[in-house]
């Protein structure tokens, strides 16, 4: 009873009328969603991830500049009759902070040299195998009649060792450094293009690509707008693999000594260079394969970084 | 929902897809001689369990799939096979299709702005961008959203939201003809007259034609005007919305309007279940082929069968 009495005394002045308003649901809370913003967001909450960018940008910024200022040529060899200029160990002078070689050279000077020519041919490499394998690999996962004659193509030449083909091709070709950017993508680009058409194939036939071909979109602007954004994750997984991969490649041939020639250095022709020093004077040996190393490492870890960060599916909440 | 003038859209005429899957194999059969047509401004119902083939004639009218033998009509024109260019975009103009998974049938990576204007940039049908903006904003507003979401993607938006921005999307290309796949079985209950009842505010205000195909017969029987009925790639029965409910004649029909749960707990328990069964059926006679019993109502059968449903129906119109 006392309830009801309650129900008809209230205070009507602390009540108004709402006018049901139909749009008023539709409004969305949460923030606008931008695909980038959110990636980097994504990215630099990851914090190995920003350790390793500093580094990887660190070196690549070295190994671009420091050459031009210290204007190291690898041919040249002025104190190779002064003794006392061999074997400098590291952190001795202040002058050769990784000491100096067999020849007297700086190796702090020699690394960053080498540094930039590998981490060149790598990008390069890189950058051919990446571009013509997308666009390859597009076509070849949306034509059925394309995929008959590629996928033979690729069972031969996915079963040669690029490393065989990348050798006969330097010999031939000879040493320098447009020649073994070629010999090392000329073949490559075709496993790139075969990863991509794999994926292609599994986007390929789902449905808003159906709705697509309703609203008669050509298939040229499906792949570039229904296809290729669900594959950023993957193409910069494959980038960041590919990367340091070359840089091993380039330090394998040179160490096989059929890469880049003498007259250019690299780190691989260093490492092929040093490596007899490995007990008499072991720095020699082991600063260029630490570079490597932290080179391949840094770039590797930052494009999975990014590779993760450019998949919406850990942008949600 | 009488129409006067009949005037035939679409016509189907012994429509068969076969899927390949190797060359040595005959392949498979997934649609089976289906002969329909569609009258301006109804709504056709097609009805069939799952694998009958209902999306696949669909998706061969939208020129998805390509058919192995027939002809489909629309408007007067041919327009399977090899047509030109300028029929193609004739097709697609006209003749639009809602999705059934609207998670699926938006691109994630696009902006509603972009994934409602597409048909619009493939065939420019703007004229300026002012144009094309005011354009997609009446659209969107038509089907309840707001233009504000332009600017979103489409996992921020519920499962009814999204289907109403498939619907603008076909909306906006101004068709004729609408094929609706299953566009709320995907969809959860609360919202699915939301959807009903938007599409045939679209019928009324623009005079479409839908084909509605589903496997839910209470929907159906609300939503369309004619209803086809498809078993294993077979069309078996063809008649108006009221004909078949209250005079179903063939056995697959029969079972799968059994099949519909009646809300009555009584009438639900006392029901006796009639599983079709191809099996324990009388084949003798000549090989059927879709017949008109009565006036609209056509059924697949030979001419021994076809005497026993008019019997049967006659019998039944007496009750």
């Amino acid at each position: 009873m006392s309830e009801k009495n309650n129900q008809d005394n209230f205070d009507k002045s602390l009540f108004e009328f709402q006018i049901a308003d139909d749009s008023a649901s539709e409004h969305i809370a949460a923030p606008k969603y931008s695909y980038w913003g959110s990636v980097f967001r994504r990215f630099f909450s990851n914090k190995i991830a920003i350790l390793m960018l500093v580094i990887a940008i660190t070196v690549v910024l070295f190994a671009f500049i420091q050459p031009i200022f210290s204007g190291y040529d690898h041919m040249k060899t002025p104190n190779i009759n002064n003794k006392a200029m061999h074997y400098i160990r590291p952190f001795k002078s202040t002058q050769y902070i990784f000491g100096t070689d067999d020849k007297g050279n700086s190796l702090f000077d020699a690394l960053w040299s080498g540094a930039r020519n590998s981490l060149f041919i790598a990008i390069m490499a890189t950058l051919i195998t990446e571009t013509i394998g997308i666009i390859v690999g597009m076509f070849w996962g949306f034509s059925k009649k394309m995929d008959v004659i590629m996928i033979e193509v690729y069972n031969v030449l996915s079963n040669i060792p690029t490393t065989l083909i990348a050798m006969i091709l330097v010999y031939t070709l000879g040493g320098g450094f447009w020649q073994l950017i070629f010999a090392l993508s000329v073949t490559s680009w075709i496993g790139t293009a075969y990863f991509i058409r794999v994926q292609v194939m599994i986007i390929r036939d789902r449905e808003y690509n159906l709705a697509s071909q309703c609203l008669g979109t050509p298939t040229w602007k499906i792949i570039l707008n229904n296809i290729l954004p669900y594959l950023i994750s993957i193409i910069i997984t494959s980038v960041s693999r590919d990367v340091p991969s070359f840089i091993s490649y380039e330090v394998a041939l040179s160490y096989m000594g059929v890469g880049l020639g003498q007259q250019f250095a690299s780190l691989g022709q260093m490492v092929q260079k040093y490596s007899p020093y490995m007990t008499s004077a072991p720095y020699l040996f082991w600063i260029p394969v630490i570079t490597t190393a932290v080179i391949s490492v840094s770039l590797y870890i930052v494009g999975q970084a990014l590779a993760d960060a450019s998949d919406p599916r850990t942008h949600m909440i | 929902m009488a129409i006067d003038n009949k005037e035939v859209l679409l016509e189907v005429k012994n429509l068969e897809v076969t899927f390949n899957n190797s060359r040595k194999n005959k392949g498979f059969r997934a649609v089976k001689n289906a002969n329909f047509h569609i009258y301006k401004g109804e709504t056709f119902g097609l009805v069939g369990e799952s694998g009958s083939g209902k999306t696949t004639i669909g998706r061969s009218i939208m020129r998805l799939n390509p058919i192995s033998d027939g002809e489909i009509w629309f408007n007067g024109k041919r327009i399977d096979g090899k047509i030109s260019n300028e029929d193609k975009r004739e097709v697609i103009r006209n003749i639009q299709m809602i999705f059934q998974d609207p998670a699926a049938s938006l691109n994630e990576r696009a902006t509603i702005d972009y994934c409602v204007s597409e048909g619009l940039y493939n065939f420019h049908l703007y004229e300026s961008e002012e144009d094309r903006e005011a354009k997609v904003d009446a659209a969107l507003k038509s089907v309840g959203l707001l233009p504000e979401h332009k600017s979103r993607y489409p996992h921020e938006f519920s499962g009814g939201q999204r289907q109403r921005v498939g619907i603008a999307r076909a909306m906006i290309m101004e068709p004729k003809f609408i094929i609706a796949d299953e566009p709320i079985s995907a969809l959860d209950v609360s919202i699915r007259a939301q959807v009903l009842n938007l599409m045939n505010k679209f019928k009324e205000e623009r005079g479409l034609t839908y084909m509605f195909i589903a496997h839910d017969l209470s929907v159906v029987r609300y939503f369309a005007d004619r209803i086809a009925v498809i078993h294993n790639g077979r069309i078996v029965e063809v008649a108006p919305t009221d004909e078949l409910f209250k005079y179903p004649l063939h056995p697959y029909t029969l079972s799968l309007l059994q099949a519909v749960p009646m809300p009555d707990p009584k009438i639900e328990k006392a029901k006796e279940l009639v599983i079709y069964d191809d099996s324990i059926r009388d084949f003798s006679g000549e090989k059927p082929i879709l017949r008109e019993v009565s006036d609209d109502h056509f059924v697949f059968a030979n001419d021994r069968e076809l005497k026993e449903y008019q019997e049967k129906l006659n019998e039944m119109k007496k009750d």
